[in-house]
């Protein structure tokens, strides 16, 4: 017997699968031509035939046009934000540790002033935070990519509103036995909020992954470039080339994907805690 | 008064990181910023031009800084009503469905996995003139737009991609908001003979109210900021139709070399942000208070 809740549910999976369609098509799009033959390229969604020739071109380059270092530049990205977040999430958990459990004089100055550090736009510190990562010798360099995004005053935020969950009994065990406050934070603390962690570091490993403005103003040389910058650098004389665009595309999407997915169990249980 | 001196030594050693970081990336170039403000610097001469309010002045009068104004509220008006009804639909669809809540949630996540400057390549790709969706658009519309080159077509452009990449986002903020909603109201307000829209008007949404709360502010900060769309699709044209505060402080720091002047919008981009934002959240708690929402 075939109920009217049962077609309402059916009707309700067929409007998930339009959406999840729309929400995926990009993926599927980017990836497709970057296979295609480069005469069909933007030309038919599925092509007829699939070849890596966009990715060789990437690597290897043409006669007429030399190869740029792609493969670089995904070690760059990966190198900055992967350095980036663990240096965010560490110093959130030991600053939100220490704003959280101990009560010592002017935590309240310094917790008052994060919030109103959360709400500054960043904006207006943009040109000087330049000029000083210049003049301490950081411009184009790793260097002045990653320590200047190397805190985030939301992580912090973060951790010092969950550790307060931490129980202080749990603590204060761990202190009588002679642990460090360090190894409190990493052994006892972080550990518990292991959801929150997965949840704010990949919020922070994404946002990093795909930063745009900062990367493109403090590196010059191809050799330093993330990939999503030299990307966005290519758009002008390689755009009669948009296999190869589609294939660096790709490269730059998959990283992210991946290890989203990796940890999307862990991701779906932090969320709820996170946005209550 | 041992006890004490360990917690205050404890307490400032790890709160150092910190605060040398403040100092060195927010003091610093709060204070260094003041001072660009009022000067004509092109970021390498040794020389810098005290030059008073006249950078403030420019700006004000400045044609481009105007459309960035007004281009932001456009895209406010366009883009928070349009992520709001597409991410309310999701979280509403996903949580009235008995299996998969979880993947599907996780589905719908996925656009905000994609860098922008990968997802303005496809939409160049589809939105060209011989593009796979081209028959599509003239059996629409009877002839190709001209996406990216009529202004008012262009913004809505820019609008959609940003919607694409955040309802699976703000879902979940919608979803997990669902989620604390007492079943027993709805079972109540079914005996009373209410039907799809009363409940969703009369329960669902007001008990979201925080919700729509978080999602508003995150989505009016968000609009301030736009930048990697309209820098790799536009440039900010046609006819500064897309230009942005971001856009022209960049433009203005490091392509016309102004550092002052960049450092004078990018204050006032920070001024209208920070009162748009006061008067959304003043707006909302009002409109909740009368409500008895909060």
């Amino acid at each position: 017997m075939v109920g009217s809740k049962t077609w309402t549910n059916s009707f309700k999976y067929v409007l998930v699968i339009i959406g999840i369609s729309i929400a995926v098509f990009p993926y599927v799009y980017m990836v497709l031509q970057s296979l295609a033959p480069w005469n069909q390229v933007d030309r038919n969604i599925i092509p007829t035939t699939f070849t890596l020739k966009s990715y060789h071109w990437l690597f290897y380059g043409s006669p007429v046009v030399r190869a740029k270092p792609w493969g670089r530049a995904l070690l760059n990205s990966t190198i900055v934000s992967v350095s980036d977040t663990i240096l965010m999430v560490l110093m959130a958990a030991i600053v939100g540790y220490a704003l959280s459990k101990l009560r010592f004089r002017g935590r309240d100055t310094i917790y008052n002033f994060i919030l109103f550090q959360m709400f500054y736009p960043a904006i207006i510190l943009l040109v000087p935070t330049f000029l000083i990562v210049k003049a301490m010798g950081m411009y184009n360099t790793y260097w002045g990519m990653i320590i200047p995004k190397a805190m985030s005053i939301w992580a912090i935020f973060m951790y010092t509103s969950f550790f307060k969950s931490v129980p202080q009994e749990v603590i204060d065990s761990a202190r009588v036995d002679g642990a460090s406050e360090l190894r409190i934070i990493f052994r006892i603390a972080l550990p518990i909020s292991r959801s929150i962690t997965t949840v704010v570091a990949l919020f922070l490993f994404m946002s990093r992954w795909e930063e745009l403005l900062w990367d493109m103003m403090v590196v010059r040389s191809d050799t330093l470039r993330t990939l999503n910058v030299m990307i966005a650098t290519m758009k002008g004389p390689y755009s009669v080339y948009p296999g190869p665009m589609y294939a660096a595309s790709v490269l730059l999407t998959l990283p992210v994907l991946i290890v989203f997915l990796i940890f999307s169990k862990e991701f779906a249980k932090g969320i709820k805690l996170v946005f209550k | 008064m041992k006890k004490v001196s360990w917690v205050e030594v404890r307490g400032w050693s790890l709160t150092s990181p910190y605060l040398v970081f403040t100092l060195i990336f927010f003091i610093i170039p709060l204070v260094w910023g003041i001072a660009l403000l009022f000067t004509h610097w092109n970021l390498m001469s040794p020389t810098r031009e005290f030059v008073g309010l006249g950078n403030f002045i420019e700006a004000v009068k400045s044609a481009r800084v105007h459309a960035a104004f007004v281009n932001t509220y456009k895209i406010m008006g366009i883009f928070i009503p349009t992520v709001i009804v597409a991410s309310l639909s999701i979280a509403l669809l996903i949580n009235s469905i008995p299996r998969f809540k979880g993947v599907i949630a996780v589905c719908f996540f996925l656009p905000y996995l994609v860098s922008g400057v990968a997802s303005s390549l496809v939409v160049k790709g589809i939105l060209a003139y011989n593009s796979p969706l081209s028959p599509l658009f003239r059996a629409l519309f009877h002839d190709i737009p001209d996406w990216l080159g009529n202004p008012f077509l262009a913004i809505i452009v820019i609008c959609l991609m940003i919607t694409w990449k955040l309802s699976g986002y703000y879902a979940l903020i919608f979803l997990s908001g669902l989620s604390s909603i007492p079943k027993t109201l709805y079972e109540a307000a079914e005996i009373d003979g209410a039907g799809f829209w009363t409940k969703l008007f009369k329960i669902t949404i007001p008990m979201l109210y925080p919700a729509f709360y978080t999602v508003l502010i995150l989505a009016v900060g968000l609009s301030f900021g736009i930048f990697t769309e309209p820098y790799m699709l536009t440039g900010g044209g046609p006819q500064l139709a897309t230009h942005t505060w971001y856009l022209e402080i960049y433009y203005q720091a490091f392509s016309a070399g102004r550092a002052g002047y960049a450092s004078t919008v990018a204050l006032i981009n920070a001024v209208v942000t920070f009162f748009s934002i006061i008067v959304v959240r003043k707006v909302m708690e009002r409109w909740g208070k009368a409500h008895g929402w909060q």
